[in-house]
């Protein structure tokens, strides 16, 4: 029985550890861009750029698709159920609640996640096995500045970007799916605007900002925690995307049970 | 006079490999407790000019020296100083500050596989405060044709040679000019022409006194061609750093 506690005590103590280095390395690394040197910027500047190009140009037509999907099938389906109960007034707050508030954020970050967060930890964990991260801080250049920084602040950004782009096609979506079933474009859009609140466009942009941290964070915190070798890369990648996927499900949870109260 | 590079009591074996995650304190706790050392402690200096080669085989430990020096491994006894200072000690931002007075060229190369061999020399360039954006593509030139890299510094790691990538290496460890450099197993599948072409570039040139540069350098032998260009070579013979003459 005392093994077993023991056992139980272990386990909970190394994954307090971990989330508490997790959540050290997350501070440090946003509070190193205070302590980025001037010549630096520039690089980190232009690796930014094109870790924002890889996550969200690069990744628009797989949103605008993904986001258009389930916007046609939502509206298309709902618009029948509710039309039964003499309820199609709710569809604009249905649009505005369900796809623009809650699926939006979690399918762009969850799509972010397959295409980004997987390259960042696989690309960040060959770099440790390679010895490229040690030799960067031994030509005195930090890693979190060259690595972390730029693909951390690329992700927030494009999560952000995304979450809009998503909800923007959505509410387009939705506009062909009632035109297509007969009801009034104008009057859709009608009850989607009068739906649609600043709060639930603050939602929106907060879920997008803590879901792009976690996309950035996690799988770069994976990627560099690797030390044994190549056969530790495909672990690393499925740690960071399966960390992060779970990291995005609490978080959305969290942000209903902090909005209900 | 300070010696620019000191290891005081630094045992060759075991020694912990710091990582950007143990740095975060997760893999502190991670790891098994330390082991017993089983070796003799390492002791010696090397004064501004000279060049000293530590040799030894692979289980001699003999590679830790270089990654200790920069405060890049973590030794459980003893002190490494470069430049009077002990780098391990220094806050985390400082150390970085610090390695870029000290040209680096690690076993393996180190170059980022993501950026042509040219990019990779420009890198500290641009990182150091103390180069303007205009002087670096500038610099970055002149150190290509120094090691003499020629068209291949437009290639990346992998489509180099493995002389083309130590010459990127030791291009981007003499990037910021430093007055000592380490390197790591660097003739290593060379040949002793280039290995000796690499040595005087290390070197930085002839003063009175010796090189311009004082040239650290371990691995596991010295081809015999390069051994008249090194002041003192020591070999680790069972945990034991044995004097080498050169005749």
């Amino acid at each position: 029985m005392l093994g077993l506690l023991a056992s139980i005590g272990r386990g909970t103590a190394r994954w307090l550890a971990r989330l508490g280095a997790l959540a050290r390395f997350a501070f440090e690394a946003l509070g190193s861009l205070a302590a980025l040197p001037p010549g630096g910027r520039r690089t980190t500047a232009r690796i930014f750029l094109n870790q924002l190009r890889f996550t969200a140009l690069d990744a628009v037509g797989l949103i605008v698709l993904l986001s258009g999907i389930l916007s046609f099938l939502v509206i298309s389906s709902s618009i029948r159920q509710l039309g039964d109960v003499g309820a199609t007034d709710l569809i604009g707050r249905l649009m505005v609640v369900i796809i623009a508030r809650e699926l939006g954020p979690i399918l762009t970050a969850l799509a972010l996640v397959g295409r980004s967060g997987t390259a960042i930890s696989a690309e960040l964990a060959t770099n440790t096995v390679l010895g490229e991260v040690r030799a960067l801080e031994a030509i005195g250049i930090d890693p979190q500045h060259y690595l972390v920084l730029p693909r951390l602040f690329g992700c927030i950004v494009s999560a952000v970007i995304l979450t809009v782009v998503f909800d923007v096609v959505a509410f387009l979506s939705g506009f062909l799916a009632v035109s297509n079933q007969g009801m009034s474009g104008g009057r859709y859009l009608g009850m989607v605007l009068g739906s649609l609140t600043t709060e639930d466009i603050a939602l929106t942009v907060a879920k997008g900002l803590v879901f792009g941290i976690i996309v950035g964070v996690l799988p770069c915190f994976q990627g560099l925690s690797v030390r044994q070798g190549p056969t530790e890369i495909p672990q690393a990648v499925m740690r960071g995307t399966v960390g992060s996927i779970v990291g995005i499900f609490i978080c959305a949870a969290l942000f209903v049970l902090v909005g209900q109260a | 006079m300070t010696p620019l590079l000191e290891f005081e009591g630094i045992p060759l074996q075991r020694l912990r490999r710091r990582t950007l995650a143990g740095l975060a304190g997760w893999a502190a706790s991670a790891l098994p407790p330390e082991p017993p050392i089983e070796s003799d402690n390492v002791t010696l200096t090397v004064q501004a000019h000279e060049t000293v080669a530590v040799v030894g085989d692979e289980a001699s430990g003999v590679d830790n020296l270089g990654g200790v020096a920069m405060g890049l491994d973590h030794s459980p006894l003893g002190t490494a100083r470069v430049y009077g200072t002990e780098i391990a000690s220094l806050e985390r931002r400082e150390q970085f500050a610090f390695r870029r007075r000290i040209g680096y060229l690690p076993a393996g190369d180190g170059l980022l596989h993501n950026l042509t061999l040219r990019d990779n020399i420009r890198l500290p360039l641009e990182f150091g405060n103390e180069v303007r954006p205009s002087e670096v593509a500038g610099r970055a030139d002149v150190i290509v044709a120094q090691v003499r890299l020629g068209k291949a510094a437009g290639l990346r790691p992998a489509q180099a040679n493995e002389e083309e990538r130590r010459r990127a290496a030791l291009a981007r460890a003499i990037a910021l000019d430093p007055e000592l450099v380490i390197m790591e197993q660097p003739f290593d599948g060379l040949t002793d022409r280039v290995a000796a072409e690499l040595l005087e570039v290390a070197r930085g040139g002839e003063l009175a006194q010796g090189g311009r540069r004082a040239v650290f350098i371990t691995g596991q032998d010295i081809p015999v061609l390069l051994r008249p260009r090194v002041d003192r070579m020591l070999r680790i013979v069972q945990g034991r750093a044995v004097p080498v003459s050169h005749s």
